[in-house]
């Protein structure tokens, strides 16, 4: 076997000397400074020449990398574009809020705004028809004044059935009426 | 296995949900109905004001004057306030009483003795500042819906109105064309119309109708009317 300092003197990029590459299989050292001059030296000194992939390193090296790239998209792909199982739960997840959200909403409203019919309704129960539908409308007392300058005041009264007063002030009344 | 159990169970919350929005309770409560009502004793025109204040926003309604009815489209729990009150409006004309007092009210003189039979009034008029009280007559009238009626005071007073249609709605009669007048002259045979108006009275309630030139007038003419059954 020849010595480092004559393996490091003859080593040159792509050499295949024979006893270059035995020297690199049992010198460490030589490898490191070997793999630093050219990188197919590790290749060389572990497998010698047979273990060259066809079409050489570089080609080897270029499939490798693009097959590496393929994976990697495929990753990236898979990761964005959802099956349509998935699509269809997450529509479905989707529906379910709101639905849930919507009858959430709908019960609120119930909740406020039926107040007043609700109390009508018992009501209803509770009193003829007649009286029933006597509190639902009021008629203004006055309905109609054969007088175009008159005012009509109707005084506010306090109960439904309390005495209603209403004036009607109008100039062509006679003063001593 | 896994994949097809969670899309069983997607297109179930999916159908739910679907089922939840196509026909929800709340709708299907508000929907609308149509009712036709025809009438034997009233006309269909004034079955129309009478229910008009009943029916909702959406509520509408369309006569057949051939045939006299009425076509009603409306929420069903309307439907059943209107179909009451329809009910009790196309009836045979009813009768009712019609009692007026007349009263003149005065401002500016030391309160008087208040007669007996205004002091259920009194309280009212003496907060619009009246003082004084004076009976200046009352009468009765009885009657059916489309009668005319006349009441005449010994003081010279006269009334003279119909009687309208009652409206169960508002449980009131109109008293329609009231003629307030008064004879005047020396041989007090001059009839002098002071008011004409239009009533809407609530059965059992006590109207007081004032008239007067203006607010501050020292003089007013009140007139007490109540109609009941």
């Amino acid at each position: 076997m020849i010595t480092c300092h004559a393996f490091r003197a003859n080593l040159r990029p792509g050499s295949s000397e024979p006893e270059l590459l035995e020297h690199l299989r049992h010198c460490d050292a030589c490898l490191d400074h070997a793999v630093g001059v050219d990188p197919d030296f590790l290749f060389r000194s572990i497998g010698g020449e047979e273990l060259v992939p066809p079409g050489g390193v570089d080609a080897f090296t270029h499939d490798v990398m693009q097959q590496l790239h393929v994976r990697t998209t495929e990753t990236r792909l898979a990761h964005r574009v959802l099956s349509w199982p998935r699509r269809l739960a997450v529509a479905a997840t989707i529906a379910a809020a709101m639905t849930g959200a919507a009858v959430v909403w709908q019960h609120d409203e119930n909740a406020k705004a039926p107040m007043q019919p609700m109390a009508s309704a018992t009501t209803t129960k509770r009193a003829t028809p007649a009286a029933v539908v006597a509190s639902l409308t009021t008629k203004p007392v006055v309905e109609t004044y054969d007088s175009k300058n008159a005012t009509i005041v109707e005084v506010p009264s306090e109960g439904a059935n309390d005495v209603k007063v209403v004036m009607i002030f109008d100039e062509q009344l006679p003063a001593d009426l | 296995m896994k994949t097809r159990n969670s899309l069983i169970a997607s297109l179930l919350i999916l159908l739910v949900c679907g089922a939840a929005f196509a026909n929800p309770p709340a709708e299907k409560e508000k929907s609308l109905s149509v009712r036709t009502f025809q009438f034997k004793y009233k006309d269909a025109d004034k079955a129309a004001a009478i229910i008009k204040p009943l029916m909702s926003a959406e509520g509408s309604m369309s006569m057949q004057g051939a045939t006299n009815a009425l076509v009603v489209t409306d929420h069903a729990e309307n439907m059943k306030a209107i179909a009451n009150a329809l009910a009790q409006f196309d009836s045979a004309a009813q009768t009712f009483r019609l009692s007026v007092r007349l009263v003149a009210a005065g401002r500016g003189e030391p309160a008087g003795k208040v007669p007996e039979d205004l002091r259920d009034v009194a309280p009212n008029l003496a907060m619009l500042r009246f003082t004084t009280f004076e009976k200046l007559g009352d009468a009765e009238f009885e009657g059916k819906e489309g009668d005319a009626g006349m009441l005449e005071m010994p003081t010279g007073y006269r009334a003279d109105f119909h009687f309208g249609e009652y409206d169960p709605a508002s449980d009131s009669i109109r008293v329609s064309d009231l003629r307030v007048s008064r004879l005047t002259g020396a041989q007090r045979d001059q009839l002098t119309q002071l008011l004409k108006t239009t009533l809407n009275l609530k059965l059992g309630q006590t109207v007081i109708l004032g008239a007067a030139k203006a607010p501050q007038s020292q003089r007013s003419l009140m007139i007490v009317v109540v109609a009941h059954r």
